[in-house]
């Protein structure tokens, strides 16, 4: 239980504490200034502007919903691994690949030495918390994903890339922490690809993380948990955020064989669906997992990143955790 | 100069459906269209022909003597024909063994059926494509090979919500009676070589004996073809693990040729060298799934220590897998490396690396 941790970093947060796992849709003002300034047609001031602007919208609705622990909702962001392979020496932009259905992003080739240019997101986090008291989440991608998600022609082996890395990461969450970042989020969606892989994901983790003082969250999703549970509790972090509602809560069957000695940000929506789930179902969801863990270790979120929906449908999606997380308050 | 007469160059499953350009975008314009309500099904058919063609005619220009279609009109490798059978329900997201790509996932609610040919216009599509090529490369030794996910990859992805389908050998049963009657449209349609993918079986070697079982009623379908007087080459092709632990069985399987990645082990090339193959293989020598591009001369070497090797030096090298996970001008540039390493082991001199020629 970290709970005590936070509060030691002024952190203090009510039962059930509702939070986001990242991204927020753009609005269309901002996809249209995107498309813009690909095309040459707005500056990057001008674009930035809008990013603000969006970033503003995002954090004042998270305060009106009730949301606990806010995210800057990534406005400036494209792609979670592309945003830091295109600031980061030793990266080559890679062309188009297709993740699923009608997705794609620019997938990224490690083509020299990797390094940290300075700041990449410190300056967007002090943004967002200045437009808010509640805390904001500092959000990075985590060194193994990033090295899991582009092609590698420089490094030697997969370890050696993670660990490069995750040498540059831990610069960033330095920068994040010397602004006053208390929490900090670090996906690692990939967590799961390799089984055979997690103690790299570990280590890598561990480089990134080891002897700084944050609450630290990682994030995964889509994965065959069943192969790295419980090793994956080795992972230097304070809570993991877990798509649990898409997985339809095989994972508490795993908890209760071995016990989940963390706290967890516990997905309840669906992100992939259109549908807005009845909050009476997300309460469900979250009686069950009290009946595996502890009801102080469980904040409540969506699955994951709320991008691939429209505005209104994440915000209804939102609306869903703020009332099942104030149901399960009592 | 080793004897590469029986050499070929075999595509192995997808190729981008997109590029950089706005012209190579236009299946993800139509499709974001088609779900904003602002084209129809037809526009979107339209835009996957087109796509097709492109894929087509890289594979065909660059000197492949087996190509696909692309797979462009798949949505993933396991959806695409299961979700088209009945007594299947599409579902949620998951990954796709260890790429950065998601299938969705069949639930079965009752015995999986078919209902009527699945990829026969899919096939027909591509052959009459291929033809239509601009010459000289209408009259090349070019022919499609049609890609189908095999039965126990199929029955591994899928979930049960029945208790008929709950056993994996049964769903696996099930999945190739419907695969066996594919391939007999097929084969009806003029496919003369249907390659089946059964890359779970790397991942769960302790399945093999259901992986064997579920294989028997497509081999059998060929047999009927075969034996009514028609050519059809029926391969087994396994990716993205090591193959060496399976090497024996899989060699031994009856297959017309069996597909190797040899990207996970390069210790496999010698292992072959010595031991040999009791029938032809697909070399997956070029790695799909990143975009260093190998050496032809490395490339040509490797297959001259395995073809000798190989009964009457027959071969199909090819990527180690299908090239989606690429951007579409490396998966060009490997395509080029097909050729470019035959010529290589052939003396022949090399074309300049970067894409086909």
């Amino acid at each position: 239980m970290s709970r005590v941790k936070l509060e030691a970093l002024g952190v203090k947060l009510p039962l059930f504490p509702t939070t986001s796992v990242g991204s927020f849709p753009k609005p269309d003002y901002l996809t249209k200034a995107r498309a813009e300034f690909s095309h040459g047609k707005i500056n990057q001031s001008e674009l930035t502007d809008l990013e603000r602007k969006a970033t503003q919208f995002w954090i004042s609705k998270q305060e009106e919903l009730g949301i606990d622990v806010l995210v800057d909702g990534e406005m400036y962001r494209g792609d979670m691994v592309a945003y830091f392979a295109e600031r980061m020496p030793g990266f080559t932009s890679g062309g188009l690949v297709r993740s699923y259905g009608n997705r794609y992003y620019h997938k990224p080739i490690i083509t020299g030495a990797i390094e940290w240019p300075g700041p990449l997101t410190m300056e967007w986090w002090k943004y967002a918390q200045s437009l808010t008291k509640k805390p904001v989440k500092g959000m990075l991608t985590g060194a193994y994903t990033i090295m899991d998600w582009s092609f590698n022609e420089y490094y030697p082996d997969r370890r050696a890339t993670a660990m490069a890395l995750a040498a540059a990461i831990r610069k960033e969450v330095e920068a994040l922490i010397a602004a006053g970042c208390r929490i900090v989020q670090i996906d690692e969606p990939a967590l799961s690809v390799r089984p055979e892989e997690l103690p790299i994901a570990i280590e890598a983790m561990r480089k990134t993380t080891e002897g700084l003082n944050a609450y630290f969250i990682t994030h995964a999703c889509y994965g065959a948990f069943e192969e790295i549970y419980p090793g994956m509790l080795e992972m230097p972090v304070d809570n993991f955020d877990l798509e649990m509602s898409n997985s339809e809560l095989d994972m508490l069957g795993l908890f209760r064989q071995s016990p989940f000695t963390k706290d967890i940000s516990f997905g309840v929506v669906d992100v992939h669906s259109h549908v807005i789930e009845d909050p009476s179902a997300a309460q469900n969801c979250l009686r069950d997992a009290q009946d595996v863990i502890a009801r102080q270790s469980i904040w409540v979120d969506p699955d994951c990143g709320l991008k691939t929906r429209t505005v209104e449908e994440a915000i209804d999606k939102l609306r869903v955790c703020v009332e099942a997380a104030a149901a399960m308050r009592g | 100069m080793a004897a590469t007469k029986c050499l070929y160059l075999s595509h192995t499953g997808s190729y981008p459906r997109i590029g950089d350009s706005t012209e190579l975008q236009v299946l993800r314009r139509t499709t974001a269209a088609v779900d904003r309500g602002q084209a129809t099904q037809s526009d979107l058919r339209s835009a996957e022909d087109d796509m097709t063609r492109r894929a087509i005619s890289d594979q065909a220009r660059a000197g492949v003597d087996f190509i696909t279609d692309g797979m462009i009109r798949w949505y993933d490798p396991i959806s695409h024909f299961a979700g088209k059978l009945a007594g299947v329900e599409i579902r949620g997201l998951l990954r796709f063994f260890d790429t950065n790509f998601y299938f969705r996932q069949p639930a079965l609610i009752a015995r999986p059926t078919r209902g009527g040919p699945v990829l026969k216009h899919e096939y027909e599509f591509a052959r009459e494509a291929l033809t239509h090529l601009p010459s000289p490369h209408s009259e090349s030794r070019t022919k499609v090979k049609q890609v189908l996910t095999g039965p126990y990859t199929l029955a591994k992805s899928s979930l049960s919500q029945d208790g008929a389908t709950h056993d994996l050998a049964e769903r696996a049963g099930a999945y190739a009676e419907a695969l066996a009657q594919e391939i007999g449209d097929l084969a009806a349609a003029g496919a003369e070589f249907i390659q089946i993918d059964e890359p779970a079986i790397l991942k769960y070697p302790a399945d093999w004996a259901i992986l064997e079982q579920a294989l028997v009623p497509l081999l059998r379908a060929r047999d009927q073809v075969v034996k009514s007087g028609e050519s059809l080459k029926l391969a087994l092709y396994v990716y993205f693990r090591d193959c060496a632990p399976l090497y024996t069985r899989l060699v031994n399987l009856p297959f017309d040729a069996i597909g190797l990645d040899f990207t996970y082990n390069w210790a496999l090339v010698e292992r072959i060298s010595q031991e040999g193959s009791p029938r032809p293989l697909g070399l997956g020598l070029i790695d799909g799934r990143n975009t260093k591009l190998e050496d032809p001369a490395t490339v040509a070497a490797q297959i001259e220590k395995m073809l000798a090797k190989i009964p009457g030096g027959v071969a199909y090298l090819g990527p180690s897998c299908g090239l989606e996970y690429l951007p579409r001008d490396r998966a060009l540039a490997k395509l080029g490396l097909l050729k470019q390493s035959r010529a290589a082991l052939m003396g022949m001199p090399v074309a300049a690396s970067g894409g086909a020629q």
